[in-house]
């Protein structure tokens, strides 16, 4: 008796997995509607994994989906499928450092294959499944899938992938590179070096913060990039900065209590890096301008003023979904080489969204910033994105 | 320093009651005897329904629906393993996985991938004379639910120490056959355990939608918990216990994150990561050291069969 009615919430378990294929999403086996979906594939199917973090978290993943889904195939999802957007649509999502490429970002016959990922262990299943859906392109979002990229792209040599946020790493951490695998970095601290360069100048109680998720590498390029950018304008506040990493990057209850903290210490501009726990960051702002503070806060990956219109200062946009665009298009032009890309100021795979918001000084601001971003992309300032880096940058900054 | 105990004070008490109430809760159903690892579930029906119900009724009655989807969870829970005296961590694992599934899974057919609209959150009260005072001025500008989770784990352990029906609700999870022997139903007080535990752990869920944050974010709760389980077995599975570890492990992260702001050079020498990883290593410790003389119900996990000895 007690044996079947395991059996019985097991397959109640079972059911609620497979509701969840049907929606484009995630599992660890392919089942019979998988394969339905394969039979009917798409000449030019263009596969996605994203990672825990999950679709909506207005940030990273919503980035590349845009890229593909909306950018690269013109489509929205909805409630669980695929409606056409309008070209209103299309441009509106389309930030304004980019301005100058929109015209040239138009749709191309790419048909989406999105799965998420639960968990770590989701991501090779995940990443084969989309293979044997028919996908001649399968995108790996995020630097936790960098192993499961290597080894699905090795066991599918006939196969492209794109691995976003990291190199293709051996099992002893050296980069490598595959033949069928074309990888991108972004210098996240170009566009934090700009953020950090606006805090220095907005922050009026001279005191600045910022939020990482966990603390790896990529996140510390957010993190110097912007403690340099925050020293160029504001010295000052550059000495007291307070960096604060959350450990997690799915916990918005650790970013909120994070950020009030600094909060409470003083700082008015706070920076995070730290995927959905920064929607914590951007709520206790939130309730801070609420209790009568002036506080902003900078959102990171995607333009998150749509969060909080008032409290978001800026954001600092890393162009995953143009990253994804491009390589769709390659696709189609059978131009998609295998490598290592690094998209910085200059190719325009980071920047600093539009500043909705009005403050003393707004203008000015905004022009030194400019300069600044112009110096950077010339090659005369090159930003630290290590500590090290960051070290011998004070000490040529008088 | 006095600004930064206050800071510390207030962080605490502001993050700690969904902690406080989900170990509450656990505390309620292992001592009955009913494993409950399925709390993490629970709280995530109680934070998305609490969520979803505030977009059309007042927060406060939300937080009621919230939970009662809490209940409800505990509900299939006490199904499985009371009724039908299933494993009772494969079944609380089991709700853990389609809270966590179905909860993306409605998210998305209801409201799209972008998560509920904002709602209304709980509203602060500022208790009038204390703000100003330094340090207990902390105790002045939080929601509802931080003032409930300081008084509801006290009237818990008296009702549990001092009540009859607290008196059977431990030897249910002791010596349920010596319950039984009473005349008294094993699977009724089993029942009500459950369900109050669910209730308990769908206030936590319910309090991260609407007073943490003022929508379900698709990750809620986000392994609290199984940091409430934490709790419960650092408290000893006594309600003031789990309420003490509750707020020592909200209040370790309070204190992780204020040294990392204040004193960052403190941390170059403690990586962060073993701080995050604390509050499970003292527990495991605990665990460790109280060996055989395990302070758990004796009871716990095992199916109540009337026949059986």
């Amino acid at each position: 008796m007690q044996r079947r009615f395991l059996v019985l919430a097991l397959a109640a378990l079972a059911c609620a997995c497979s509701k969840k294929k049907e929606e484009p999403s995630s599992g660890p086996a392919p089942t019979p509607a998988a394969t339905a979906q394969a039979a009917e594939k798409a000449p030019n199917a263009v596969g996605l994994v994203i990672d825990v973090g999950g679709r909506g978290d207005h940030s990273f993943n919503d980035a590349a989906l845009r890229g593909l889904e909306l950018w690269a195939s013109g489509k929205r999802y909805e409630g669980g499928r695929y409606v056409d957007a309008s070209a209103q649509e299309l441009r509106e999502s389309i930030s304004s450092d980019l301005a100058s490429i929109a015209p040239s970002l138009k749709p191309l016959a790419v048909k989406p294959l999105v799965l998420q990922s639960k968990a770590q262990e989701d991501y090779a299943p995940n990443l084969q499944l989309l293979v044997e859906q028919g996908a001649q392109l399968t995108i790996g979002n995020g630097y936790m899938l960098a192993n499961a990229v290597r080894d699905v792209a090795t066991e599918n040599p006939k196969s492209l992938f794109l691995l976003i946020d990291s190199q293709v790493l051996d099992a002893q951490g050296k980069a490598r590179q595959l033949p069928n695998v074309r990888t991108i970095l972004f210098k996240e601290q170009e566009g934090s070096f700009l953020v950090g360069a606006l805090a220095g100048l907005v922050t009026k109680t001279g005191k600045v913060g910022f939020v990482g998720g966990i603390e790896v590498p990529l996140i510390k390029r957010f993190e110097t990039g912007y403690r340099a950018g925050v020293m160029t304008t504001n010295p000052k506040a550059a000495a007291t900065l307070m960096g604060v990493y959350t450990g997690s990057f799915n916990s918005v209850a650790a970013g909120k209590q994070v950020a009030q903290d600094l909060i409470a210490k003083g700082a008015d501009v706070v920076f995070h890096a730290a995927g959905a726990d920064g929607l914590g960051v951007i709520q206790a702002v939130k309730e801070a301008r609420a209790a009568g503070k002036s506080v902003y806060a900078i959102g990171v990956d995607s333009d998150q003023s749509h969060l909080a219109p008032e409290a978001i200062l800026t954001s600092m946009v890393k162009h995953t979904d143009l990253a994804v665009y491009q390589a769709s298009r390659d696709l189609l032009d059978g131009k998609l080489v295998a490598g290592e890309q690094v998209l910085g100021l200059k190719e325009s795979g980071v920047g600093m969204a539009d500043v909705r918001v009005d403050f003393p000084g707004k203008a000015e601001a905004l022009q030194k910033v400019e300069a600044l971003r112009q110096r950077i992309v010339a090659g005369q300032l090159s930003v630290p994105g290590t500590q090290a880096e960051l070290a011998s940058f004070q000490a040529a900054t008088p | 320093m006095l600004e930064v105990l206050h800071s510390l004070l207030f962080s605490t008490l502001d993050a700690a009651p969904a902690l406080v109430f989900a170990a509450l809760g656990a505390v309620l159903s292992e001592r009955a005897g009913v494993v409950d690892v399925g709390v993490e579930g629970m709280m995530r029906a109680g934070a998305f329904c609490a969520a979803v119900a505030a977009l059309a009724m007042p927060t406060p009655l939300a937080v009621v629906v919230g939970m009662g989807a809490g209940a409800g969870m505990a509900a299939i829970h006490g199904w499985l393993c009371i009724r039908w005296r299933s494993d009772q961590v494969v079944s609380g694992m089991a709700l853990n996985l389609v809270a966590l599934a179905g909860g993306t899974f409605l998210l998305e057919s209801l409201f799209g991938p972008n998560g509920t609209p904002p709602i209304t959150q709980l509203s602060r009260w500022d208790i009038p004379g204390l703000a100003s005072v330094p340090v207990l001025g902390a105790l002045s500008g939080h929601a509802a639910p931080t003032y409930l989770a300081l008084l509801v784990p006290f009237v818990f352990q008296g009702l549990l120490t001092r009540t009859p029906l607290g008196l059977r609700l431990r030897a249910v999870g002791d010596k349920p056959h010596a319950v039984a022997t009473l005349g008294l139903s094993v699977p009724a007080l089993r029942w009500g355990a459950v369900v109050g535990g669910g209730l308990l752990a769908g206030l936590g869920g319910a309090v991260l939608s609407t007073a943490v944050l003022d929508r379900f974010e698709q990750h809620t709760p986000a392994g609290l918990g199984f940091m409430a389980l934490a709790a419960m077995v650092f408290g000893r599975w006594t309600p003031v216990g789990a309420f003490l570890a509750a707020l020592f492990f909200a209040f370790g992260n309070a204190l992780r994150i204020g040294l990392a702001s204040s004193a960052p050079h403190l941390m170059d020498l403690v990586p962060q990561g073993v701080l995050l990883a604390l509050p499970y290593l003292m527990t495991l410790v605990l665990l460790g050291l109280q060996g055989q003389r395990s302070s758990a119900p004796a009871a716990l996990g095992v199916p109540f069969e009337q026949e059986s000895r």
